[in-house]
């Protein structure tokens, strides 16, 4: 998960400590199941099977459902086997960009169209890769929050590296999540937003960028031109009932680049941008 | 005649407002009422002076 | 801008719902819970600081505005402004110039000034300060309708003005009507140095107030608007609005005067201070403007988006029973610059017809009801020309800077001369300069 991941529950010490249990062993289960750095997990597997036909279990098969949709969802935007761009882009604050001709013999490998998608049966081309780290960690919190709601209807909040949910009873004092982000006139102020229930997640380009003649390559790549995408915002915070919504709002507005609050402000949900 | 509600992205934008900059409006408005004989017409300004 | 910006986006309204099935059946649970997530509400504030200086020695404003708004949950705003003004500079006095030196009373009756032969003759009495206060509060009212109430107050140390205002707005079609409804009142209350001149009384020698009226003066002042905003389609948003506003009680400018002329010359008329003395050389009348005046303005605004550029546009139709007509036409272009900035050239032109009583000077045995020489009652066209540069800031705050250049050029009526008088002599005409500086960011 490569970040802290941390349980606050308001139920009694005895249950709260089977929370945090519960939830520490589902986050690691799904890191050990779908990180690509794993080697001889499903990712793995998918990665390696150089053009062959891979069958997959009922959770990876409803993952991939969940990807196949938003893929088609947002025009492709979004899509899992763009990892392999990273081959050619490395954001390290440098001017040093890839040609286009770089960019475009590495496109040839990205795209879910390029994948044969029969539950439970997936077929990659060779040298196409699937990267589940853009819905793996909202993933593991909405599964994770689950578990812990069901062990008690305390208020529980469960916070995987500043991607959150809150489960349980409404009649409390709300959790206080403190979020950078532009206020009605600019400036960034801490902003606090009081959260009874449901979910925050952060898209963010955590000062991963590119330089040169002063225009700013952001980390957010198109999977459509293998560019990245110009006028992201800085960071992106969407409030929705479960983190898979949120990260995925999140997550699309960056690829919306100068776009980004309008397209959330067509969604009708609460959103706090940084520029 | 109109949108969608889902239509809106544009009309969100901060810079779509009918008075972007308020503080400006308020100090143009007060320049001109000195200095014309018309004023108003958007909306009501902060009141009189004795602008001479 | 290929497919990465701005291309074609995802689905219609049904994206989120669509969204939400997938992620219940990802989950395996048959719906969401609503979120519950509320921001704590803090401070923004505008604050901006303005020079406006005029050519010749004449008016130079510096001042400094401040608007604080606070959201609360559900929609509620308050906002407080604050304005610091401070006046230095002369002002036409309504004197025409003449071809001899011109003496004058100060408005306090204490002291004289002098002008030369072929100047124009401006008071500079005025250094003034000036402080104005609003508080506004705004919320919803049901789920359609927007309710607005306002105080504001300021003060100067010979005017104060104290105002109430009320707004309500209702929502139709979608949202893509919407109606607005609003009044004001004020009351102003006038305290001119000196007292108040009675109407068209002849400027008197030093320490002579006997043409003066003790005591302050009143203006009542009655706004009303209604108007109509139509979002058009996804780029254009128009307005519509008509008022109505109605002044009633101290209208004139108490320091304002008119130059008393020979009928047949157009000349100044000579005068001898009284001995002892010093006072005006040659016969002046103060200024007298009906005690009412009832203006009518529609205005007429759009909105165009233009793939990134917005252009504003908007026009201004104002008559009232002064017989003054004027038009305003404006157009603001903004265009973005990099990610950070933006550009907005702007363009201005207003053009107004006299006042029925506006006259440049007073033929001798002439005493009408009403008169005043007031340049700004003149028929006149003006231009503005502008361009301001706005940026975010790195730490995400709000700068912007503005230049712009404001002329007057007025053109008294032939008929409205007297004798020998030049026209372009007499004309009003004003040079000023225009700079803001502005800063917004969050408490």
């Amino acid at each position: 998960m490569a970040s802290p991941c941390e349980v606050l529950s308001r139920a009694g010490r005895t249950v709260a400590r089977e929370q945090l249990r519960a939830v520490a062993e589902e986050a690691w289960r799904i890191e050990e199941k779908f990180s690509r750095y794993r080697t001889g997990n499903v990712v793995d597997r998918i990665n390696t099977a150089q053009g062959t036909p891979v069958d997959v279990d009922p959770e990876t098969a409803d993952l991939l459902d969940f990807a196949a949709e938003l893929h088609r969802l947002s025009d492709g935007r979004f899509d899992i086997t763009s990892g392999v761009l990273r081959e050619v882009w490395t954001f390290d604050g440098s001017d040093r960009l890839p040609t286009a001709r770089e960019v475009g013999r590495v496109l040839g490998r990205v795209g879910w169209d390029k994948a044969t998608w029969v539950r439970p049966r997936l077929t990659l081309a060779p040298g196409m890769q699937i990267d589940l780290g853009g819905i793996g960690k909202e993933y593991a919190v909405d599964r994770a929050a689950l578990l812990a709601a069901a062990l008690d209807s305390a208020p529980c909040l469960i916070n995987f590296g500043g991607d959150l949910m809150a489960v349980g009873e409404t009649n409390h004092v709300p959790w206080q999540v403190g979020i950078e982000a532009v206020g009605p006139n600019g400036g960034n102020p801490a902003r606090y937003i009081a959260l009874a229930r449901g979910a925050l997640a952060t898209s963010g380009d955590a000062r991963r960028f590119l330089l040169r003649d002063g225009v700013r390559y952001s980390h957010i790549l198109d999977p459509r031109s293998g560019w990245p995408v110009t006028g992201a915002p800085r960071s992106v915070t969407v409030a929705a009932d479960t983190c898979t919504q949120a990260g995925m709002l999140s997550t699309l507005a960056m690829l919306m680049g100068r776009e980004a609050e309008a397209f959330l402000a067509r969604q009708g949900v609460r959103y706090w941008c940084m520029r | 005649m109109g949108v969608e509600p889902w239509e809106r992205g544009v009309l969100a934008k901060p810079e779509m407002q009918l008075v972007v900059d308020p503080l400006e409006a308020g100090i143009d408005d007060h320049i001109y009422f000195s200095k014309e004989a018309s004023s108003g017409g958007r909306g009501f300004g902060g009141g009189g002076c004795g602008c001479n | 801008m290929g497919a990465t910006d701005g291309g074609r986006e995802p689905g219609s309204g049904q994206f989120v719902q669509r969204l939400a099935a997938a992620t219940c059946s990802l989950l395996g649970i048959g719906s969401t819970v609503p979120v519950l997530a509320q921001e704590e509400p803090t401070w923004a504030l505008d604050t901006s600081f303005l020079y406006y200086g005029e050519s010749d020695e004449r008016v130079q404003d510096l001042s400094l505005n401040v608007l604080a708004r606070r959201l609360f949950a559900d929609d509620k705003v308050l906002s407080f402004g604050l304005v610091y003004d401070s006046l230095t500079g002369a002002s036409p006095s309504g004197a025409i110039p003449l071809n001899e030196v011109q003496t004058f009373t100060r408005p306090s009756g204490n002291d004289v000034y002098t002008v030369q032969p072929g100047e124009l003759p401006l008071d500079d009495t005025f250094l003034d300060t000036r402080y104005a206060l609003t508080a506004t509060w705004q919320q919803p009212l049901g789920r359609l309708y927007t309710g607005s109430v306002g105080l504001s107050f300021s003060t100067e140390y010979d005017y104060t003005h104290a105002g109430l205002n009320f707004g309500i707005t209702r929502d139709f079609n979608k949202r893509n009507t919407t109606l607005s409804l609003g009044a004001a009142i004020a009351r102003d209350e006038i305290d001119p140095e000196g007292g108040a001149p009675l109407p068209l009384a002849p400027m008197g020698n030093i320490g002579d107030l006997s043409a003066r009226r003790p005591g302050t003066e009143d203006k009542d002042v009655v706004d009303l608007l209604i108007g109509v905003t139509q979002v058009v389609n996804e780029h254009l948003l128009v307005q519509v609005n008509y008022s109505l506003s109605d002044s009633s009680g101290y209208l004139n400018d108490p320091y304002k005067i008119l130059t008393v002329v020979d009928p047949a010359t157009g000349e100044g008329i000579a005068r001898v201070p009284a001995p002892g003395t010093a006072g005006p050389l040659h016969e002046y009348r103060f200024e007298s403007r009906p005690d009412q005046r009832t203006k009518h303005s529609l205005f007429v605004q759009g909105k165009y988006y233009m793939g990134g550029k917005v252009l504003d546009v908007s026009w201004r139709y104002m008559t009232d029973d002064w017989e003054i007509d004027s038009h305003t036409l404006e157009a603001k272009l903004r265009w973005p610059l990099g990610d950070r900035g933006w550009v907005e050239p702007h363009l201005r032109f207003y053009t107004q017809t006299e006042a029925e009583f506006y006259r440049p000077s007073l033929p001798v045995g002439e005493l009408p009801e009403f008169a005043s020489a007031d340049y700004r009652l003149a028929p006149f066209d003006a231009w503005t020309a502008g361009l301001k540069y706005g940026f975010r800031t790195a730490s995400g705050n709000e700068a912007g800077i503005r230049l712009e250049y404001y002329r007057q050029d007025g053109s008294v009526p032939d008929g409205l001369l007297i004798g020998n008088q030049d026209g372009d002599a007499l004309s009003p005409e004003l040079d000023a300069v225009i700079l803001t500086v502005s800063y917004g960011f969050d408490l």
